[in-house]
């Protein structure tokens, strides 16, 4: 009996204990609150750091940066800039900054947010010298790379930081000198790596300063508390310049890395918004209530299958288009998906700049058994006879599983070809495919910023890139494809910017087939009907213009 | 006694030295690393990185600044000789201690909930059917106990949320923080460990009741109660002791399907997640620390047996 | 000595005692067996337990004959479809949101295969991986226990500080390593005459003989049984250990019988009956082991259908489709029943005490 009190003692101190540590801070803010779920812990909330949905979405919210993307149109629009203008050559960006953003600092002693200094230029520069900056190693600082300098540094090419084109002209102008013309340049210095960052703070606190108490932001909300692996919570920051436009006062971010879990506490309203497990689209569909909850929105995304073009039979054009023209993409969208997905025929989906995605000129691969077997055929292999063995290699989720079955069995009923399914989780999963990638493999990409310069030329550029199809740079193909993609990067005329992406993805899609384009993702999302939203295709949610009315 | 503590306290440090080597030789030898990224980093960047984690290292030199027998002459931590586990290698803002700290007490409140589960159902399941032998009594409870192993806490976690929390409303879905959070989840957990328990508890009764000795305590005239609970459980308890250690040590450092199921910060999540990410650190960290706990409770059990059976002695 | 290994031993010698006794008369041996297997007869669980066995283990070898479809055979454009008398009997109203059709006995899966083949083709990956977690248990285990209880002294400590080391292991921690290990070192390999390509070409192998298109078995064999055989390594040393001092060895040993043919022929005859049960009661255990897998993404390759894989899908689905779950829970469930059932019989007719009870 003694053992079973002491462990009852035991048991109610760690209880006391878990619940102490778990439900102090409560925020101060009062008015409408939101629940919502980041599903997963953060990987972390240091701009320079983001790589990911879930910490973008924690950057989003408390970083403001140069410029941002309008949810309806993607056009840049103003943030923390007023207006920018560009030089004749097309090399030198200059940003004049408003002088009413403020740092500050949520204090968990008293519960109130601190004001601290402005927001100026020189904290652009910081944050953008930060990002490029080797010993930070941010894996996003390629996307600087356009950046005068910042290849050289990043790479330790060149030790000198303050050689990067980014510099304060006064406290509330910043200016960049770029490598070359880049008109869609507005968009990245929006993003969040080249967000301004609080050099004190970083300094002081070293790799800890994104824990609350410490970090210093200047977005709409405030983090007040981040309990790892469990929750986080944001409130509204009540010194920003817009803060009252800012309707919901405090956001309670889950971590629930289960999607059944999550939608199931949506239902049973612990959550206001969730995303639709596959398993129950159908019957969310056939519901009265969930379905008008229910919201299909666009996402900057593609889903493919690269071919390594060096491995036999991919090394044969025609093996590659016959086994894109053999997957039934809508059947796969109708039966396995069901997100109201798109069929996809390029690379980069709809709403990037360039993309031929909506082009109905441009027609793609398109789901033909019969010309896929008679492409096999030629390519000499007729019915699959003498192919050597295919795997096909996805990372190990769930998701991925399902369309890799559905797309083996495709093969198999329409070019009669047996495709062994491999998984790697995804740490091994991408070092295989940087280094030596199998015959098929999946990929996707999403948008860092709505251009195709970020597709075409960032993702498959054979030199510049990671060149994961092994694509031979020397092929007249390749020379074609990168002649293209450099020309358009270089031009500052949209019409002709447009046409040279859309032979660019003429040769990566059709001709040459170094990837099987599969569909651009959707987002399937339900919200409570008392919450007014917006659905953001590119970085995070905006939630300072979100309303909670009548819960 | 004492003598008896302080050689197996002694043991323990082969025992950790072992373990530690062979983990940390497995999780190197697994292809990939913590750095590798969908966009390949330059390879300064990488190289950066390697040094700040002391990757750089020739293996044995990584291991010996891990166990904190050398210095790392770029990391700032002293190694686990000092109790410092390192620094979090994916979650850069985090150390190993500081994970700890947040999710053990988490996983701990959690586990020894479902042991009580486990002890509170197991016991007396046991009981009856061991004292009922072969009767409806015992084939029920042992049919109980049976399905209790066969149903994976994968299905059985859905569905008490199908029950509970979605039906009939009375609990939360998932999460961590109130009373009520806790009673789904170690009820899941604990079902299927008490269904070991009841069918030990079971069969050392079964053992025990044949015994000269209660035999000889019936025959003085006991009641049977006094003789069941006096006599014969505590000494049919040994045998269930022997397995509350290993399930102890299981259920106290976290368990990865419940946590999944039901979103609880615990630590059993990292078990799994540090493998995937390739978190050194943080693999060892946790394999040890479960080598600890495993470790002490067995010694804790071994204890307890010269209170169950003062026949034992240590020599 | 910890107080543990005395109580094992105490508990064992027990046993051994009865035992020994009988084993002084060859006849009486033969008497024991029958004995036994007429308590186990006698035993309606076990007997229940043991009939499910072998048609779990017939409906593995010929699942091609009894199942329906094959496991791969199936129209996407049936996905989740049910028969109509399932929409009666199950909660919810299935039949608001997916398509009826009476093609499948059981309803079909999200890729619209035939729910009931596959889990009839789970077979095959569940009971092998039950069995040689079993089979590599009992011959790693019985070896090692074996040598260790026999030559005693020096070596039977080292041996046993080993067990006890791996002890210490978090199992499914080193199971989890070494299947990331295993599959990401080997599986897809296809660089010939390394030693990665000759794992992947057995691991087909391995997956072909099963009648599995793919599913890289031979890594969760190797997986489990490299972590199932310590206790039975330690359950065989105690047995001996109580074993060799008795008469009837001795006898052997002044009689000039090496030390195999001791082993061999009197002392594994004498213990393999409480081996036997706790390898019998450890099957389910390796069989959760590969539902615990296939959670976590490390379990059989697609579309090798397994138990595990289908209740990790199912689960997930248990709002909208709660037969998918089901349907293979129930086979796990039964499986795991009639193991522990057999199990158990064996037990109480093995044990000597248990004699005379009925």
């Amino acid at each position: 009996m003694l053992r079973k009190k002491s462990l009852f003692a035991v048991l109610a101190v760690l209880m006391a204990l878990a619940i102490v540590l778990s439900g102090c801070a409560k925020g101060g803010a009062t008015g409408p609150e939101i629940n919502m779920n980041l599903n997963t812990e953060p990987p972390t909330a240091d701009p320079s750091l983001a790589t990911d949905t879930t910490s973008v979405q924690v950057d989003e919210l408390l970083f403001l940066g140069l410029t941002d993307f309008d949810d309806q149109t993607l056009d840049v629009i103003p943030e923390l800039a007023t207006e920018w203008s560009v030089s004749a050559d097309g090399l030198e960006w200059t940003f004049k900054m408003r002088d009413d953003a403020f740092w500050v600092r949520y204090n968990p002693e008293n519960g109130k947010v601190e004001k601290l200094d402005k927001v100026t230029a020189h904290d652009v520069a910081y944050g953008v010298k930060r990002t490029i900056d080797p010993n930070t190693a941010s894996d996003y600082a390629y996307v600087d790379y356009i950046i005068k300098n910042a290849y050289a540094v990043n790479t330790g090419e060149s030790t000198d930081l303050d050689s990067v084109g980014v510099e304060a002209v006064d406290d509330f102008t910043v200016k960049f000198t770029l490598e070359q013309p880049a008109g869609y340049f507005p968009g990245i210095a929006g993003m969040w790596i080249n967000r301004p960052q609080p050099r004190e703070a970083i300094e002081t606190f070293g790799e800890k300063w994104t824990e609350p108490g410490n970090i210093v932001t200047n977005g709409s909300y405030v983090m007040t508390e981040w309990a790892h692996e469990s929750h986080m919570t944001m409130i509204k920051n009540p010194h920003h310049f817009d803060a009252k436009d800012v309707q919901i006062a405090k956001i309670n971010w889950a971590m629930v890395v289960e999607e059944s879990t999550a939608f199931a506490m949506y239902e049973n309203g612990e959550l206001d918004v969730a995303n639709a497990p596959l398993a129950d689209i159908d019957r969310i569909k056939a519901d009265a209530t969930l379905s008008s909850e229910l919201y299909i929105a666009p996402d900057l995304c593609t889903y493919y299958y690269g071919f390594n073009n060096t491995k036999p039979p991919f090394d044969n054009k025609l093996v590659r288009q016959a086994f894109s023209a053999a997957i039934d993409r809508q059947k796969l969208i109708d039966t396995v998906l069901k997100g109201e997905q798109k069929v996809a025929k390029t690379f980069a989906c709809p709403g990037i700049f360039g993309s031929p995605a909506e082009d109905p000129a441009f027609e793609g691969i398109t789901f033909d058994p019969a010309k896929a077997k008679q492409l096999l055929a030629d390519a000499g292999y007729p019915n699959g006879e003498g192919l050597p063995e295919i795997t096909l290699m996805i990372n190990t989720s769930e998701g991925h599983q399902k369309i890799a079955e559905f797309i083996q069995a495709s093969w198999k009923e329409n070019l009669g070809v047996e495709v062994q399914v491999a998984n790697q989780e995804w740490a091994v999963y991408l070092k295989t495919v940087h280094e030596d990638s199998p015959q098929v493999y999946r990929m996707g990409w999403c948008a860092d910023y709505p251009d195709e310069n970020n597709w075409v030329a960032e993702v498959f550029h054979p030199i510049k890139g990671s060149n994961e199809p092994k694509w031979d740079p020397e092929s007249d193909s390749a020379k074609r494809f990168m002649q293209l993609v450099e020309d358009a990067a270089l031009s500052s005329d949209p019409e002709e910017r447009a046409r040279l992406y859309y032979e660019a993805e003429q040769i990566l899609t059709v001709d040459e087939a170094v990837i099987a384009p599969i569909y651009y993702y959707t987002r399937v999302v339900l919200t409570k009907p008392y919450v007014n939203r917006t659905y953001a295709p590119l970085g995070g949610e905006h939630i300072d213009k979100w309303s909670v009315e009548g819960k | 006694m004492s003598r008896f503590i302080i050689r197996r306290l002694i043991w323990t440090i082969p025992v950790i030295l072992f373990i530690s080597i062979v983990t940390f030789l497995l999780v190197h030898a697994v292809p990939g690393g913590p750095f590798d990224t969908e966009k390949p980093r330059p390879a300064e960047i990488q190289a950066n990185l390697m040094k700040h984690y002391g990757l750089d290292q020739p293996l044995w030199k990584q291991y010996t600044d891990y166990m904190g027998f050398t210095r790392n002459p770029s990391g700032d931590y002293a190694g686990i000789l000092q109790w410092d586990f390192g620094p979090s290698i994916t979650q850069r803002s985090r150390t190993v201690n500081e994970i700890f700290a947040a999710h053990l007490p988490v996983s701990a409140t959690l586990g020894v909930a479902a042991l009580l589960i486990a002890v509170g159902v197991g016991v007396p399941l046991g009981i009856i059917a061991s004292l009922k032998q072969n009767s409806a009594w015992d084939y029920l409870s042992m049919a109980l106990a049976i399905v209790g192993v066969s149903v994976p806490s994968i299905v059985i976690g859905p569905i008490l949320i199908l029950v509970f929390a979605l039906t009939l409303g009375w609990l939360p879905v998932a999460g961590w923080g109130s009373f009520k959070h806790i009673l789904m989840p170690s009820l899941a957990l604990g079902l299927s460990s008490s269904a070991i328990i009841a069918r030990l508890t079971r069969a050392s009764m079964l053992q025990v009741i044949r015994e000269d000795y209660i035999r000889t305590a019936r025959a003085k005239g006991l009641s049977e109660k006094v003789v069941i609970v006096r006599h014969a459980l505590k000494n049919a308890f040994i045998p269930v002791a022997t397995v509350l250690g290993p399930m102890f040590a299981a259920l106290v450092t976290g368990t990865f399907v419940i946590e999944q199921i039901f979103a609880i910060p615990g630590l059993g999540k990292y078990f799994i997640s540090s493998i995937t990410n390739r978190d050194y650190s943080v693999v060892m960290g946790t394999t040890l620390l479960y080598a600890l706990f495993l470790v002490a409770s067995n010694l804790f059990v071994d204890v307890t047996y010269a209170f169950l059976d003062p026949r034992i002695q240590f020599e | 000595m910890t107080k543990q290994e005395s109580a094992a031993r105490a508990l064992a010698s027990g046993r051994a005692d009865a035992q020994g006794l009988n084993s002084e008369n060859q006849q009486k041996v033969t008497n024991l067996w029958q004995d036994a297997i007429y308590r186990l007869t006698r035993n309606r669980a076990a007997v229940l337990g043991l009939i499910l066995i072998v048609l779990l283990v017939l409906m593995s070898a010929f699942a091609h004959v009894v199942a329906p479809m094959h496991f791969t055979a199936g129209d996407a454009a049936l996905n989740n479809a049910v028969p109509l008398w399932l929409t009666k009997v199950m909660p919810g109203h299935m039949e608001t949101y997916t398509q009826i059709s009476d093609i499948y006995p059981l309803g079909a899966d999200y890729l619209g295969r035939d729910l009931l083949s596959r889990v009839i083709y789970g077979t095959r990956v569940s009971l092998p991986v039950g069995f040689v977690g079993a089979l590599t248990a009992l011959l790693i285990g019985l070896i090692y226990g074996s040598v260790s209880g026999y030559y005693g002294g020096k070596v039977d400590n080292i041996m046993m500080r080993i067990v006890d080391i791996m002890y210490a292991f978090p199992t499914m921690l080193l199971i989890i390593l070494m299947m990331a290990f295993f599959k990401s070192s080997f599986s897809g390999a296809a660089t010939p005459g390394t030693l990665a390509y000759e794992f992947n070409r057995i691991n087909k192998v391995v997956d072909s003989l099963l009648g599995l298109q793919s599913g890289g078995m031979l890594f969760i064999f190797i997986g489990i049984g490299l972590t199932a055989w310590m206790g039975i390594a330690r359950l065989a040393r105690g047995q001996i250990l109580s074993l060799k001092e008795k008469e009837f060895i001795l006898a052997s040993h002044m009689i000039g019988a090496r030390d195999g043919r001791i082993i061999w022929r009197h002392i594994l005859p004498n213990i393999i009956g409480p081996i036997l049960v706790s390898v019998t009661l450890a099957i389910p255990g390796y069989i959760s082991t590969e539902v615990f897998l296939s959670f976590i993404g490390l379990g059989v390759d697609p579309p090798a259908p397994s138990w595990g894989a289908m209740i990790s899908d199912g689960a997930k689905a248990l709002r909208s489709y709660p037969h998918q779950v089901l349907l293979p829970a129930l086979f796990l469930a039964v499986t795991m029943f009639a193991f522990n059932f057999l199990g158990d019989g064996l037990r109480d007719a093995l044990d000597p005490r248990m004699r005379g009870t009925k």
